[in-house]
């Protein structure tokens, strides 16, 4: 189980259904939402100029499209992992299946790409399987389609 | 884990039973049962109930999020057809102004044809007016040129029948002041005198005959002019 999760979308109904879904794939004992990146990167930013990780999240889940934010989701996976320090699990989560913005989201330093859509549990219960490869670093990017 | 005494454990089962409040939320998960398997029961049943909850959420909110998607999509799409029916309307417009200058020039080349057509008619007229004064001239000339021609000959004929008469009337003197001559100097008379009668008389009839010529001449160049 994932100690603790920070999700980033823009749509808040969609906080519930992951929220929900967690819950009920025991994927998950704490999670927060946020809606844009920069709440998240203000976050990620205090945590590391303070170095309290008390709260700090173990995996971070960010939408691609980030409406009324000042930077998208692989902005946002780039500035955690090269800015703020890269002791977290952090992967895109989006409607869209583009290889391009993949690709890009992998240079940012994405761990994950895990398609959004109505049916989004049989994708977490897959990521909850190869979580624990996460943790150990030894699981390659990956695509949850 | 969290650990609870015999206490709690019993007032929170109790709640459950008389009043149907369970505990909700991950914090099933972390409660230690610690062996007790009423309170296993309670905690399996909390959770039990917890999923359900959560699964009808879930199953709710996601109904929500797809409406919302539909709306949204629809949103999309009347603003599209919005857009499409604002770049019609331009079209329309921008169409509608070309005609309106297309029909104008078409009406100012219309005047301008009606205008030409109208100052033609009038060349044609005038050419028409022209044709016929150029005809009448030539007419006149003809006829001018009809009288120079009679006048001159009418003049010719004068002359030659002046001269005609100024002939006749000296042969007259000098055939009479050649009998005259004769008779003063008593020679014979008989041929000259003969000759002289029968000159005369011939000479008379020439006389009034051109003399005639002549004032016929006179009234017909009368009439010509």
């Amino acid at each position: 189980m994932i100690e603790s999760i920070l999700l980033v979308d823009d749509e808040t109904l969609f906080h519930l259904v992951f929220e929900d879904a967690c819950s009920l794939l025991d994927i998950s004992l704490s999670l927060k939402s946020v809606k844009s990146s920069d709440e998240a990167a203000k976050m990620f930013k205090e945590w590391y100029e303070t170095n309290n990780t008390k709260d700090k999240p173990e995996c971070v889940f960010v939408d691609l499209n980030l409406i009324g934010s000042a930077f998208d989701g692989i902005e946002l996976v780039r500035k955690i992992n090269f800015e703020y320090g890269n002791h977290v699990i952090i992967g895109i989560i989006s409607s869209s299946n583009d290889a391009d913005e993949q690709a890009k989201a992998l240079q940012a330093g994405a761990q994950f790409w895990l398609v959004k859509s109505d049916e989004i549990e049989p994708r977490l219960e897959e990521f909850k399987l190869d979580y624990p490869k996460y943790l150990n670093r030894q699981q390659p990017f990956k695509v949850y389609k | 884990m969290i650990k609870l005494d015999k206490q709690a454990k019993e007032q929170l089962i109790s709640l459950y039973e008389t009043k149907n409040i369970g505990l909700e939320g991950n914090i099933l998960r972390l409660f230690d049962v610690e062996g007790d398997n009423e309170f296993e029961k309670y905690i399996t049943k909390c959770i039990e109930e917890d999923k359900n909850t959560r699964r009808i959420r879930l199953s709710i909110t996601k109904k929500i999020q797809s409406q919302n998607n539909e709306l949204n999509e629809l949103n999309e799409e009347n603003i599209r057809i919005l857009s499409e029916l604002n770049e019609t309307l331009e079209i329309v417009e921008s169409d509608k102004l070309t005609y309106e200058v297309q029909n104008r020039e078409l009406n100012e080349w219309k005047l301008e044809n009606i205008r030409l057509t109208e100052e033609l008619k009038n060349e044609m007229v005038k050419s028409e007016q022209a044709r016929i004064s150029a005809e009448t001239a030539k007419e006149n000339a003809e006829n001018d040129l009809d009288i120079i021609q009679k006048r001159n000959q009418t003049e010719l004929i004068s002359i030659i029948v002046k001269v005609a008469l100024w002939m006749i009337i000296g042969v007259g003197i000098i055939t009479t002041l050649v009998y005259i001559i004769t008779l003063v100097m008593d020679k014979d008379t008989q041929v000259i005198s003969a000759a002289w009668a029968n000159m005369f008389g011939i000479l008379l009839t020439n006389a009034f005959s051109i003399v005639g010529t002549i004032m016929g001449i006179k009234y017909a160049s009368k009439n010509d002019c």
